[in-house]
Order: C-alpha cells, then sequence, then structure tokens
C-alpha cells in the first residue's frame, strides 16, 4: 500500500513522527565508521542519519560522466539527474523512518514553502515554530533540534564539508541563519508565482519532452528542471529549490545540508512540485539514451542513478513511485 | 524495463548497513584542487574560428591562498563547489560567501 505524504502543517501525526524519527536515525549507529567511510580525524561510528550526508555529498563531488568534471554537472545536481537523484534519497530516507518507527504507514511530510513566500514574512511562519522544526540561530535554540551541550543525547552536526566539498568531522549544533542579503544568502524566498511559471514553462518546440530540460542539459539549459532546481532564469537572482537553501542558510547553504532536517521536507516538496508537472505533462524525461555516453552518461533516462539500488534505480524506473508514496495535494 | 522500484527492494539496498558498504565504496573525489587553482575550460566555433577561453582564480584570505573550486559556465556565470545552491556574477562575491558560510575554515576576522 502506497503511503500517502501530507503537508506538515497539517498533520501533527506525520510532523510528530518525522521529529521523533529523525532522532532515532541520528542515535542509531549504522555499523559504519568514519574510516570505513574514508572520513579524515579519529574513527568514530557514523550514524544511519549521518549516512544520507555523507551519500549527499559524495554525489555531488561525482562527475557523470566518470571523465566529467563534477563542477560542470555532477551525479545530484546541476543537470537532469538533479530530481530523480533526490527522489531516490528521499524515498531511502523514508523506508528507514518507517523501520526505526516500526509503522510501514509512514509518509515523509513535505513543507510548502511557496505558501510562506507569499507571506512575505517567513521567518515568523509556522514551520519555525517551537513545536516544529525550532527557529535560527547559531547554534539553534529552540524546537527539537536545539543544541543542549549538557544532554548528551542533543541534535549534534557531527561531518560536515569544507568549502571544496571535503567531508570533515566536527561537534557542534545546528546553525540557521535566515534571510541574509546576497551574496551570502537570500533575503526573500520563492513565491507561488514563481513556482507557477516554472510549472508553466513552454520552450515553444514541437517535442513535449522538452519541457522538462533540454540540449545541452546542463546547470541552466531551458526547462522546468533548471527553474526548479532554481539556476534558471538567470538574472542574479535565485530561484525556487536554491533559494530556499539560501534563504534558511546556515548548515542548508553547504553540500552538507541534509543535516539540517527541514532538507527532507523542503526536497519532499520539490519532489511534489515535479510530480505536479508530471500530472500535468505525462511521464516524460530528457536526455533520452540517444545522447552521447561520453557527455550525458548518468544524467540519461536508463542510466543508473548514484544509489546502492545500482541499475534498479534509473530516472525511468522512478519516474512513477506510486506503488511506494503518492501526495494529498498537487500544486 | 519501465518496472518502478519495487518496496522491498528499497528497503534492502535503504538499509544501514547496505547504504554505509556502497558509500564507502564511492571512491573519494580525485581532488585535483590540491594541486593548485582550479581550471576552467570555455570552448566556442564562431565564424569559422575556435576560441579557447581558460580561467584560473588564484586567491588568498588574510594571506594565505584558497583551494577554491570556482567554475565559470559559458555565460560566465561562476559557481563554487562548497556551495551547491550558489551563483555569483562575481569572483569576490563567491569568497564573500564562503567566508560567511564556513565559519570554522576562516577563523579570525571580526
Ligand atoms: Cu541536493
Amino acid at each position: 500500500m502506497a503511503v500517502v505524504r501530507k503537508n506538515i502543517l497539517t498533520d501533527a501525526t506525520a510532523r510528530d513522527d518525522y521529529v521523533r524519527g529523525v532522532g532515532l536515525l541520528k542515535r542509531e549507529p549504522s555499523g559504519h565508521t568514519t574510516a570505513e567511510l574514508g572520513i579524515p580525524g579519529p574513527t568514530n561510528p557514523v550514524s544511519t542519519y549521518d549516512l544520507f550526508v555523507v551519500w549527499h555529498i559524495r554525489a555531488m563531488m561525482k562527475p557523470v560522466p566518470p571523465s566529467g568534471d563534477h563542477r560542470v554537472r555532477n551525479a545530484a545536481h546541476r543537470g537532469p539527474i538533479f530530481l530523480p537523484w533526490h527522489r531516490v534519497m528521499l524515498a531511502a530516507l523514508e523506508a528507514n523512518l518507517q523501520r526505526v518507527l516500526q509503522k510501514p504507514q509512514f509518509a515523509l511530510p513535505y513543507w510548502d514553502w511557496a505558501a510562506d513566500g507569499e507571506l512575505g514574512a517567513p521567518a515568523g511562519a509556522k514551520i519555525w515554530k517551537d513545536t516544529y522544526m525550532g527557529g535560527q540561530g547559531d547554534p539553534v535554540a529552540d524546537g527539537p533540534f536545539r543544541y543542549d551541550p549538557a544532554d548528551p543525547d542533543t541534535f549534534t552536526i557531527r561531518l560536515r564539508s569544507d568549502s571544496n566539498g571535503k567531508i570533515l568531522q566536527t561537534e557542534r549544533g545546528l546553525r540557521r541563519i535566515f534571510g541574509q542579503g546576497p551574496p551570502i544568502g537570500s533575503p526573500t524566498m520563492p513565491t507561488s508565482t514563481e513556482q507557477k511559471e516554472a510549472l508553466a514553462f513552454d520552450p515553444g518546440t514541437a517535442d513535449p519532452v522538452d519541457r522538462y530540460d533540454s540540449s545541452p542539459f546542463h546547470v541552466s539549459s531551458e526547462g522546468f528542471r533548471s527553474r526548479l532546481e532554481g539556476f534558471a532564469p538567470r538574472n542574479n537572482k535565485p530561484h525556487l529549490h536554491n533559494q530556499v537553501h539560501m534563504w534558511v542558510g546556515g548548515d542548508m547553504g553547504p553540500a552538507h545540508s541534509p543535516n539540517d532536517p527541514v532538507f527532507f521536507l523542503h526536497h519532499c516538496n520539490v519532489d511534489r512540485i515535479w510530480e505536479g508537472w508530471m500530472d500535468r505533462y505525462g511521464r516524460l524525461y530528457a536526455p533520452d539514451m540517444s545522447f552521447p555516453a561520453a557527455v550525458y552518461e548518468g544524467h540519461r533516462i536508463d542510466d543508473p542513478i548514484v544509489s546502492p539500488l545500482g541499475p534498479s534505480a534509473t530516472p525511468r524506473k522512478v519516474m512513477d513511485m506510486s506503488t511506494l508514496y503518492v501526495y494529498d495535494v498537487k500544486p | 524495463m519501465d518496472r518502478a522500484i519495487e518496496p522491498t527492494e528499497l528497503t534492502a539496498a535503504a538499509a544501514p548497513e547496505r547504504l554505509g558498504e556502497y558509500l564507502a565504496g564511492l571512491a573519494p573525489p580525485h581532488t585535483h584542487h590540491d594541486h593548485g587553482p582550479a581550471k576552467t575550460v570555455r570552448t566556442t566555433e564562431f565564424e569559422g574560428h575556435r576560441i579557447v577561453v581558460t580561467t584560473t582564480y588564484e586567491v588568498t584570505v588574510d594571506g594565505k591562498p584558497l583551494n577554491v573550486q570556482l567554475h565559470v559556465d559559458d555565460d560566465g556565470t561562476l559557481s563554487c563547489h562548497g556551495l551547491p545552491s550558489y551563483q555569483f556574477a562575481s569572483a569576490l562575491d563567491s569568497i564573500r560567501a564562503l567566508i560567511a558560510n564556513f565559519p570554522e575554515d576562516f577563523e579570525g576576522g571580526e
């Protein structure tokens, strides 16, 4: 039975389960150590939650194709694979949450950030209240992920990425600094209007698949994907997904952004918007396999996504997830 | 081929044991940033001519060289790998953003 992903603001059970589940995964030893994962410094156990931080950083540093440049396109960002890769990551976290909560019907909730963007004062939004995700701070001092050095079970950041994407060990509280101005962050959040514009984007070509993404399938190539990822249109402003990372700031900026549990609520919403797009235009994806591997491998429809599922997870195989989950409402 | 992911397949792959094993095998990237400033080469054809533009940024902060992975897209937009959601019109802005977002890596200052 597919689970139903709901808005965190309208489903207190999903919210409480999510908070509790994150706490459980943070405390669960994954059975792997920093040494095994190639992380420098003393050998320490790595929690199951923190494996997702490592996965995100490693995927980002992985060039696709293997001979390519990870700064151009990588296994998780800056190209068409952005949506499928994060979809698999989210589903894997959801499976772990169901396991530790012993609740197979648990569904990851989403954060409808465009609704907050419409308010004009997003720092005061409900999602940042003490009973939800807590607010901003260095470290965050309220909510379920506040830092209390006297409490051995307090929410602690143990792995971080440096300015070059290298994984380092640390021990500190979660950091959020809302609405900083450019170039440090973004003073505004995306609005519903911009979300609608991305969904409606029409390249005006004959092939409907061009709506998703188009040649040269890079960071800002024309399409819905580059708009939702937030690199297009290029006008010296961030958009949608990127803008949310930049507005929240603190640990949501670097490659280690899954350290903030709001990351998964944010990406669940990104995934929901993608689902809304497919409702409109069909389960379409580009590039297909006619594009040369030498340039596009890792972003094509039947290429394996960088995940432990190997060839079982390709963009084609994750376009329809309705056996696993559905959304209550789609944009 | 079109078959979606099976729930059992997902659960098995997502198990911490298996996920961790997979991540241990994801080779840490070859760190070309350890060998001096990162280079971007942009090429294009124009009116039958072949253009190659090579860019490197040499950055110091407080006199210390900063090995930073600045990348220039074809339209001149800069990105920096440490901040995946960001893009910059100016290299100075990109370093300002790094200093503000990686306080542990830039001690001192005010
Ligand atoms: Cu990401």
